[in-house]
């Protein structure tokens, strides 16, 4: 039986929740159909009078949400004439119209609304003159002639003044876990924002990868080619000319421009390398090994992969690589260098090690600093060791993929 | 053997590269009997023709990364007279080593610049036809610069570097006498003082030397 009543009060509480006009309509009709008693007065007119009171008062209800300090208004003047002008024993003007109905509970609901929707000072503000009107009420209201008149007094004050103060507290709670679960929401909010901004930062990394990749591969194919059948043909004029004796100037002329071509290939290589080195297709491995072998400085390379890396962190290691050994040369003053590739937990370490002068420093715009920038777009990490006579080693991290 | 006029089957999937090579070559008097784009139809064109050499470009379709290299280690093995002339855009000293451990006769390694001094590049294919070892200058600099052998290298001279890096080559007592125009004579007694000093065995065939060479920088 429980769980289904949960159930029925969940949908219960959800339906109210999408349609909160509606119930609060609901609610304002429920106060003035509970106040249907008044229409019981004579004259007619006197009855309709209180009616309209009530409505008036319900109706607030369902302005509660729009302004809730203007409806609180709106109740707690119609409360004061009521106070003022309405039922009370003894002498005095009496408009019987401005009677206490049942419709003034509405001023627990506006109150509870006041506390949930608006700072805490204008709700205190609000308890304290419902506390005060509840006082006056009861001071008003409660019989004169009845001998327990004092318990009476007592606990119908301590009645009114408990509703009200229910209704604050359980206004100002709302308010609190409102604000509570908005903070969440924007949490939740800049987390989900963070994944999407990873998720497209590591997808343009794969893509620069990439295209730097179709590059190479494009002057591969294209330029280089050309370039190298331009060379060939040049070699061949060259040597027929050198052969047959003729014009020197000629002779001297295609001498230049083979050079010149040969050159030229000799650079694009050059430049196709640092776009994207195509031993890269090989594997890391092949390609420190590469590196190593090429080192000015001799270098040791002791690489332990598995499983390859995503393109763009083989190719950021490798440069990686490059610029630390071009560094080690022009810097360090060392003898040996020695290069490691290991992997550790869902990333990669490289590290380069020279038995150097040490002293080296991340200086802002320099190549070391540029190497840290490149690394931190993955969120790797980048760490130098280089006390002061050396030696000195350079630990970086990378995910395995961006 | 005939010194001119080689059968030659090219490997090379740039129609450029492919089309320039074939005239270059067919001007001097060799007879391309094939030109072929990726590595089944080189295999299938040298089982076919027996060409004196086989030129093959080390990046071919379909993955344009060492189809070239595994192609010309198969031939090598499965037609050992069909002399193989490997050419790469890049050095890659492991590769050239890789193809030079097991039968060094007939092998050659090049960077494809040097189809830019013709008489050059068409003296190595010859050479490779004939069944002698060529490798690339720019990879045996490599492998004389890198250090690994540093200390026992210095103990060389300068000309005696020189003699190395030829031998390294793949050149012939005579040819290296030739190209540093000093006698065979001192170029022998170079040979014998160099690989005293490495602490190599001496050896006849040029090819094996140059093994033996390349071995010994690489390791």
């Amino acid at each position: 039986m429980e769980p289904y009543a949960g159930i029925v009060l969940q949908d219960a509480y959800g339906w109210v929740r999408r349609h909160p006009r509606v119930a609060d309509g609901l609610l304002a009709a429920l106060l003035l159909a509970a106040s249907a008693d008044q229409l019981r007065i004579s004259p007619l007119s006197t009855a309709l009078a209180a009616t309209a009171v009530s409505a008036l008062i319900a109706a607030t209800v369902v302005l509660r949400r729009r302004d809730p300090l203007a409806a609180f208004a709106v109740v707690a003047l119609l409360g004061a004439a009521q106070l003022a002008f309405g039922v009370q024993p003894g002498d005095g003007l009496r408009v019987r119209a401005l009677g206490p109905t049942v419709s003034d509970l509405a001023i627990a609901v506006l109150l509870y609304t006041l506390a949930v929707y608006r700072p805490r000072r204008i709700s205190l503000a609000a308890l304290a003159l419902c506390l005060l009107g509840a006082a006056v009420a009861v001071a008003r209201w409660a019989p004169v002639h009845t001998a327990h008149s004092g318990g009476l007094l007592l606990l119908a004050g301590a009645g009114l003044g408990a509703t009200v103060l229910t209704a604050w507290v359980l206004g100002d709670s709302m308010a609190y876990r409102r604000a509570y679960y908005g903070g969440l929401e924007d949490r939740l909010a800049v987390a989900e924002r963070a994944r999407e901004l990873q998720e497209q930062r590591a997808r343009a990394v794969d893509e620069s990868a990439a295209r730097l990749r179709r590059i190479e591969r494009d002057l591969h194919d294209g330029a280089q080619v050309r370039l190298a059948a331009l060379a060939m043909a040049l070699g061949e004029i060259k040597e027929n000319l050198e052969q047959a004796p003729g014009d020197d100037r000629l002779l001297a002329l295609t001498v230049a421009a083979h050079r010149n071509a040969k050159d030229t290939l000799a650079e694009l290589r050059d430049l196709a390398r640092g776009i994207h080195p195509p031993v890269l297709d090989r594997g890391l491995g092949p390609a420190l090994a590469l590196l190593a072998g090429t080192s000015a400085i001799p270098a040791r390379l002791s690489a332990a992969i598995t499983e390859r890396p995503s393109p763009a962190i083989e190719a950021m290691a490798y440069f990686c690589v490059a610029e630390l050994l071009a560094n080690a040369a022009k810097h360090s003053g060392a003898r040996q260098l020695t290069i490691g590739v290991r992997e550790q937990d869902a990333g990669l370490v490289v590290t380069v090690a020279d038995d150097g002068d040490g002293g080296g420093r991340l200086v802002p715009g320099g190549g070391l600093a540029g190497l840290l920038e490149r690394v931190q777009t993955v969120d790797g990490r980048l760490r130098l060791d280089s006390p002061p006579g050396g030696p000195t080693l350079v630990t970086v991290e990378l995910p395995r993929h961006a | 053997m005939r010194p001119d006029g080689l059968r030659i089957v090219i490997a090379e999937d740039a129609a450029i590269m492919r089309d320039g090579l074939t005239q270059t070559l067919s001007r001097r008097g060799h007879d391309v009997v094939a030109a072929v784009a990726d590595g089944e139809s080189l295999r299938q064109a040298v089982g076919e023709h027996r060409p004196d050499v086989a030129i093959i470009d080390v990046r071919m379709p379909p993955t344009h990364t060492d189809e070239g290299l595994r192609a010309a280690r198969d031939i090598h093995e499965r037609w050992p007279g069909v002399g193989v002339l490997v050419f790469s855009q890049y050095i890659e000293t492991q590769a050239a080593a890789e193809l030079f451990s097991r039968a060094p006769a007939g092998v050659g390694y090049l960077l494809k610049d040097r189809v830019a001094d013709v008489s050059d590049f068409i003296d190595a294919i010859t050479r490779v036809a004939q069944g002698g070892t060529v490798l690339d200058p720019e990879v045996v600099r490599q492998l004389l610069s890198a250090g690994r052998r540093g200390d026992s290298l210095a103990a060389l001279t300068p000309r005696e570097r020189e003699v190395l890096s030829l031998i390294a080559q793949g050149r012939s007592n005579a040819a290296i006498a030739g190209t540093l125009f000093i006698s065979p004579k001192v170029v022998e007694k170079h040979v014998a003082s160099i690989f005293g000093k490495l602490g190599l065995a001496p050896s006849d065939s040029d090819n094996r030397r140059v093994i033996a060479a390349i071995r010994y920088l690489e390791s």
